[in-house]
């Protein structure tokens, strides 16, 4: 190993990256416009108001239902949800599908003629809600909102029966008020830096197989162990700059306050982070590391730059679905789960986590998995890295 | 010029380039097919063939990037694949092999560190011997294809090997170029290098000391050009080169 030809690596890289503004903004300016773009779009959400439309099917009883759900319109409504309107009287059933179909109308409240006939034999109130059908999730959070409201609204309309249950949240990290971008946000540093180290390297490897520099470089006395470290040291530089420059974007709260029509959100962690931002660091550098001789490696099965991003949907893609931060890993279909657990972003999604949101340390036995893990992964690709670059000298 | 190439003792030295029975084949292929030749030190090799014929491979085989499938192939001694050995020789591709972002000097201070040989004056040198010394902050994209391969030429010296094989060097440059490569290689020849060069053009062979013609992965036949002119009973080395393929005899002396 000689210490002056890793240099010489290093130094031409770092020199291709200076001669590559373009690329330099990639990799600095790209993961905070897309942060702050989706830190955006999750902490300024439009409140936009739930229509309800009511079918009464039970006759008088209904009716009376019907009119303490209409008089409900317009009292307070819990934090953070929105509204519930009910923009016209009772309808029919038809009318109801009509208007559900034409996106006049978000849920429908149908009263049935069985409504209380289940409180004789100690049961509920028997309500019926429809929605369209189209988007689930949307939908299932409108339901959830008409449910507090009829709750609160069915309160009034029955004397002496019990009001709306009310319910403090407390949090052991962070404040009950972190939203999604504060779950996302540990996970993104690792993830762009993974992405884009990824493809920088598997792109610049791929130019010097099909440029014709790799076999000018193996006609010298360079070893195969120094052109990974070469490469490993001058990415590394980059992906360094990269995580400090997205470590601080994260861990420094900017409130933007509202401006004309925009509303007021902030940029990065709202909740405060508690963890050592150097384990931090390591643990994304890690990941970069692996990332390094990832791109290597998958340069041998490209012969084009676009057959490069080919790999995209097939290593980054799945590696960010099954990290862990859309869906716990306990909760993956059974056979997805151990592919889940292979996967680096997975390690570094959790080690980020752990470290910045719920402030572990090097002693907290998850940390200490996670940078195992992620080392010996690491390894393992550097040295797939090694075989891959071909010559028939040591 | 160039005057500080290690000097390889004349008297029992070994051959420069050796081969025995060099055998490379690529599936069914066979790319080399039986090479045995020992070329002398101080000398300038033609290597001549059509396109397809095994010169690439063979000098791959020779300065040791491919691992021979049987026979053996040896550097000034000593066999090859040897790592320690490419840091004796200078290897100029078919391709032109350097980086089209990166400046002239950050392309020639790169290969030269990989030599583990940083000396600012000599990189200098070489790049006045390639015409180039004015052009050294130039970005390669900016260079004309000559200078690109003056510069590729450049980067396979800046070691001063005592071996210097080339493939294919001349190839899509214009004849005034061609004319200074040719005084530049007999330059090196004489400060004591030993240099292998490809061509598939037989306008150049006669700027050789010995040539080898080279067909279907075989040595047809090896000479001066007046010498295998003179065995084929031709004036024209197109027609020597015809002659031997279609097996005529004298070939290999």
């Amino acid at each position: 190993m000689s210490p002056r030809r890793v240099a010489a690596l290093v130094r031409r890289i770092v020199a291709q990256f200076r001669r590559d503004r373009r690329t330099l903004a990639l990799i600095f300016l790209v993961p905070i416009v897309i942060s702050a773009l989706l830190g955006w779009v999750l902490r300024d959400q439009q409140v936009t108001p739930v229509r309800l439309g009511i079918v009464n099917e039970a006759g008088p009883v209904g009716q009376r239902i019907a009119d303490a759900v209409i008089a409900a319109r317009g009292t307070s409504s819990a934090r953070g949800s929105s509204p519930v309107d009910v923009p016209s009287a009772t309808i029919d059933r038809a009318q109801a599908r009509a208007d559900l179909e034409n996106d006049d109308l978000d849920v429908v409240l149908v009263i049935p003629p069985d409504v209380l006939t289940g409180l004789a034999s100690g049961g509920g109130v028997h309500l019926v809600v429809m929605t369209q059908g189209a988007n689930a999730p949307t939908e299932g959070g409108q339901v959830a909102q008409v449910q507090q409201y009829l709750a609160r609204a069915l309160a009034s309309a029955v004397p002496g029966s019990p009001g709306p249950v009310q319910v403090d949240h407390e949090t052991v990290f962070g404040t009950p008020n972190a939203d999604p971008f504060d779950a996302l946000s540990p996970f993104f540093i690792g993830f762009f830096v993974y992405f884009l180290v990824f493809i920088l390297t598997g792109i610049s490897f791929l130019r010097e197989r099909i440029g014709g520099t790799l076999e000018r470089l193996l006609a010298t006395p360079v070893t195969k162990g120094e052109i990974v470290l070469g490469y490993t040291l001058g990415f590394g530089i980059f992906a360094t700059l990269q995580v400090v420059v997205l470590m601080a974007f994260t861990l420094m709260r900017v409130d933007v306050p509202a401006i004309g029509p925009l509303g007021a959100f902030s940029i990065g962690l709202a909740v405060p982070s508690l963890g050592d931002p150097v384990l931090a660091f390591l643990v994304a550098l890690l990941l970069a590391i692996g990332a390094v001789s990832l791109g290597i490696f998958i340069s041998t099965f490209a012969r084009t730059e676009f057959q490069i991003l080919q790999f995209i949907p097939v290593v980054i893609v799945p590696q960010g679905l099954l990290s862990g931060i859309f869906w716990r890993i306990e909760t993956l279909p059974g056979p997805l789960q151990p592919i889940a657990r292979v996967m680096p972003l997975t390690y570094a999604a959790d080690g980020l986590r752990e470290v910045m949101i719920q402030g572990r340390g090097l002693a907290a036995s998850g940390v200490q998995l996670d940078l195992a893990v992620l080392t010996g992964i690491a390894a393992l690709f550097v040295v797939l890295a090694a075989a891959t670059i071909r010559r028939e000298v040591a | 010029m160039i005057s500080t190439f290690e000097s390889v003792p004349a008297a029992a030295a070994p051959p420069a380039l050796e081969a025995h029975g060099l055998v490379k084949t690529f599936g069914p292929i066979r790319a080399v097919d039986g090479v045995d030749l020992a070329l002398d030190p101080g000398r300038i090799y033609g290597l001549l063939g059509p396109n397809g014929s095994g010169k690439t491979t063979l000098i791959r085989l020779l300065v040791g990037l491919a691992r021979p499938t049987s026979g053996a192939a040896s550097v000034l001694g000593r066999r090859v694949p040897s790592r320690e050995m490419l840091a004796r020789i200078g290897y100029m591709p078919q391709a032109d092999g350097i980086y089209p972002e990166l400046s002239v000097w950050e392309n020639i201070r790169f290969f030269a560190g990989l030599y583990g040989s940083f000396d600012r004056e000599r990189l200098l040198e070489t790049l006045r011997v390639v015409e180039l010394d004015d052009r050294v902050g130039t970005p390669v994209l900016q260079l004309s294809g000559g200078m690109r391969r003056r510069l590729s030429l450049a980067c396979a010296l800046v070691h001063r090997p005592p071996i210097v094989v080339l493939d294919e060097p001349t190839v899509g440059i214009d004849p005034a170029l061609r004319v200074q490569f040719w005084a530049h290689f007999r330059s090196l020849s004489a400060a004591g290098a030993t240099l292998l060069v490809s061509s598939h053009v037989m306008d150049e062979a006669d700027r050789c000391d010995e040539l080898l013609f080279i067909r279907a992965g075989r040595v047809i036949a090896r000479g001066s050009g007046v010498e295998l002119r003179r065995r084929a009973g031709t004036n024209d080395l197109e027609e020597a080169f015809l002659h031997f393929a279609n097996g005529g005899t004298g070939g290999v002396a």
